[in-house]
C-alpha cells in the first residue's frame, strides 16, 4: 500500500513539469512574431533588449492569457472532480449546478442591451460583470430551492441545478431570438475565448482560484467518507449537508469567474476527473490535485492550438477541447479495455 | 461509554409511524440482535441511534445497502474508519494503521487491499465495509444485516470476531439479524420489533414469542451441545 502514496507524488511531480513546459510553450506561441528568445529575455529580466511592442505583447497579452487559460482549465476540471464526488455521478459536471448558464445569461443581457463596454478599465466589460452577478443570482436559486427541505441533499440540489441550467439556457435562446443583431456576439461569447484576458482579469482570477482551491482540497477527504451513505459518515463526524453546502458554495464561486473570463468551456469538468482515473489516482485529495495540473495543462494546449491553427484568426476553445480530448478519451478508454481484457479483469 | 441509553424514539414518514416510541437500555459488553419482519422499523431505528450519538467517536455503523461508485482501494475504504483521528498533514499514524491493518486480517481481506471496491463482489463489499467499522474501534459497532451478502463461511466468521471483540475487548453491537440461528447462537440479548414497536426484550429465544412476532409457527429444537434452534413449520 505504501506504493500507492509514493507513485502520487511522482505523477504530481509529472503533473506540475508538464504544467510549466506548457505554460513556456504557450508564451512562445502566437501569431505575431515574438520568439522564443524575446521570452526568455523578458522573464530573466532582460527587457531592455526588447522592443516596446514585443513588452506589450509578452506582458499584457501572453502571459495573462496563458496563466487563465491554466487557471481555467485547472479550476474547471477540480470543479468537475469534486462534483462527481459528491453528486456520486460520474457523469456530472460543472454544469449541472446551472451556474454556467446563469453567467451566459447575465453576460447575454449585457450584451444585448449594450452595456459591453469598458467599464472600470483594464477590460472588465459589461460581459464580465454581467456573468458574476448572472452567476450569484442563478447560485442564490439553486441553493434556496436545494435548502427548501432544511438540509442540502444530493439528488434535490442536482434536480433544481439541472432544472435552473434548463431555464437559463432557455431564456438566453429566447434573448438571442429577440434580438437577432447580437445574436453573432452572444454566441461567440458562449463558445469560450482566453482572447480577452488582461492583466487584472488574470490577477483577480488568480486571487479567486488561490483562496478556493486551497479550501477545495481541505474539505476534500469528506467526499471519500461521504461514499460510506450518510450515517456512517456522520458516526465519522462528516455531516453531509455542510460539506456539500461548503463544496458546492467554493465551486460556484470558481466556477463563475472561469466563465466570466472565458465564456462556457465544455467537456473539459466531465473528462479530466476520468482521465485522472485512468492513472490510477483514487483518492478524493490526490484526484482533485492531479486534476488541477491536468486540467491546466490541457487547457493550455488546447488554447496553443485554438490560436495558431487558423491564425491571425482563433478558433473557439470549447471545440478545440472536444476534439482534441474526446479522441483522447476514447483511446484511453479503448486501450484500457484491450489492456484489462487481455489481463482477464473487468473494468 | 457505558450502556446505550435509546429514550423514547419516534419517527413517522408522514402518516405513517415507522418507529413508535421505542426505549431501551442496550447493556454494554453484549452482543444485541435486533429482530423482526420486513418494514418493521428496525433500520430506521438504528440509523436514528447513530444520529443521535454521530460525531462524539462512540459509534461505528455498518449500513444495509453496500453502496457503489467507490473508486478506492479496499485498503483506503477501511482507512477512512481512521478519518476522524486523521490529522491533515499527517495522515493516517501507526496506530491507525495498526487498527486498519488488523481490521483487514480479521475480515480476512489480505490479498485484496490494492482492490478497487467497485470491482470486488457483494460479500468482499459488505466484509470490507464491516472492517471499516472495526477499524474506527468505537465501544458500540450498530451493524445493519452484517450477513445478507456473505457466506456460510464467512457469516460465521463475522459473528465469531464480534463475539471475540465482546469478550475480550468490552465492545458492545447492535446487529440487526434476519437470519434467527445465526442471532440464537451468537447474541446475549434479543429485541424484537413489530409494526415499530418493541414487543420483546430478553436474553433468550423462545418459540412463543417468535411465533407471534413473525406470524408463522416456531419449533424450538434443542442439539446435543445445548444450544437451542428454531425452525419456522409451514
Amino acid at each position: 500500500m505504501r506504493q500507492h502514496k509514493d507513485t502520487f507524488y511522482l505523477k504530481l511531480l509529472v503533473a506540475v513539469i508538464a504544467t510549466m513546459v506548457a505554460v513556456a510553450a504557450s508564451c512562445c506561441l502566437g501569431s505575431s512574431g515574438v520568439t522564443m528568445r524575446d521570452v526568455i529575455s523578458y522573464i530573466t529580466g532582460h527587457r531592455d533588449e526588447l522592443s516596446a511592442s514585443t513588452v506589450t505583447i509578452i506582458g499584457k497579452i501572453r502571459i495573462p492569457r496563458t496563466i487563465t487559460a491554466a487557471l481555467c482549465g485547472g479550476a474547471l476540471a477540480s470543479v468537475g472532480c469534486v462534483m462527481q464526488g459528491v453528486f456520486k455521478n460520474p457523469m456530472a459536471d460543472p454544469s449541472v449546478l446551472g451556474i454556467s448558464s446563469g453567467s451566459a445569461l447575465g453576460a447575454a443581457i449585457a450584451i444585448v442591451s449594450g452595456l459591453n463596454i469598458v467599464i472600470i478599465g483594464q477590460g472588465f466589460t459589461g460581459s464580465y460583470i454581467g456573468a458574476v452577478i448572472g452567476a450569484a443570482v442563478t447560485w442564490m436559486l439553486v441553493f434556496t430551492i436545494a435548502r427548501g427541505s432544511g438540509e442540502y441533499d444530493t439528488s434535490s440540489t442536482l434536480l433544481a441545478g439541472i432544472a435552473i441550467s434548463s431555464i437559463m439556457s432557455a431564456l438566453i435562446t429566447v434573448l438571442m431570438t429577440l434580438h437577432m443583431e447580437s445574436m453573432e456576439r452572444v454566441y461567440l461569447w458562449m463558445l469560450g475565448t482566453f482572447s480577452g484576458s488582461t492583466v487584472t482579469k488574470t490577477y483577480v482570477l488568480f486571487f479567486v482560484v488561490a483562496v478556493c482551491f486551497p479550501l477545495l482540497v481541505w474539505v476534500s477527504p469528506r467526499i471519500d467518507v461521504l461514499k460510506l451513505g450518510r450515517e456512517a459518515a456522520a458516526s465519522l463526524g462528516v455531516s453531509q449537508s455542510r460539506t456539500l453546502g461548503l463544496v458546492l458554495c467554493l465551486s460556484s464561486v470558481l466556477l463563475a469567474f472561469c466563465v466570466a473570463n472565458s465564456g462556457i468551456i465544455g467537456f473539459v469538468g466531465l473528462i479530466i476527473p476520468h482521465i485522472v482515473t485512468f492513472f490510477r489516482v483514487y483518492k478524493a485529495r490526490q484526484k482533485l490535485i492531479i486534476c488541477f495540473f491536468t486540467g491546466a495543462v490541457f487547457m493550455v494546449v488546447c488554447d496553443c492550438v485554438a490560436k495558431t491553427v487558423v491564425a491571425p484568426g482563433e478558433m473557439a476553445i470549447g471545440a478545440v477541447t472536444s476534439l482534441i480530448g474526446a479522441p483522447y478519451f476514447l483511446w484511453l478508454l479503448i486501450s484500457t479495455r484491450i489492456t484489462s481484457r487481455r489481463r482477464g479483469i473487468r473494468v | 461509554m457505558s450502556d446505550l441509553i435509546v429514550k423514547d424514539i419516534s419517527v413517522s414518514y408522514g402518516p405513517k409511524i415507522v418507529v413508535d416510541s421505542f426505549s431501551h437500555t442496550f447493556e454494554e459488553g453484549k452482543i444485541h440482535a435486533v429482530m423482526g419482519p420486513n418494514g418493521c422499523g428496525k433500520t430506521t431505528l438504528i440509523k436514528k441511534i447513530v444520529e443521535q450519538y454521530s460525531g462524539k467517536g462512540q459509534i461505528a455503523y455498518v449500513p444495509q445497502e453496500t453502496f457503489g461508485n467507490i473508486a478506492l482501494s479496499v485498503y483506503d475504504v477501511v482507512g477512512l474508519g481512521r478519518y476522524d483521528k486523521s490529522r491533515f498533514f499527517t495522515g493516517l499514524t501507526s496506530n491507525d494503521k495498526d487498527l486498519v491493518g488488523k481490521a483487514i486480517s480479521d475480515m480476512e481481506l489480505q490479498g485484496l487491499e490494492s482492490r478497487i471496491y467497485d470491482t470486488l463482489s457483494g460479500g468482499e463489499k459488505q466484509r470490507t465495509m464491516i472492517a471499516r467499522a472495526l477499524a474506527q474501534d468505537t465501544p458500540w459497532t450498530i451493524l445493519d444485516e452484517p450477513s445478507s451478502s456473505l457466506d456460510v463461511r464467512h457469516t460465521v466468521l463475522t459473528m465469531k470476531i464480534l463475539d471475540r471483540l465482546c469478550r475480550e475487548e468490552g465492545k458492545s453491537f447492535i446487529v440487526v439479524l434476519h437470519d434467527i440461528n445465526t442471532a440464537a447462537s451468537f447474541a446475549d440479548s434479543f429485541i424484537l420489533m413489530k409494526d415499530g414497536k418493541k414487543v420483546d426484550a430478553s436474553s433468550s429465544l423462545t418459540g412463543e414469542v417468535l411465533s407471534s412476532v413473525f406470524e408463522s409457527h416456531f419449533e424450538k429444537v434443542l442439539t446435543t451441545d445445548g444450544k437451542s434452534f428454531f425452525y419456522p413449520s409451514l
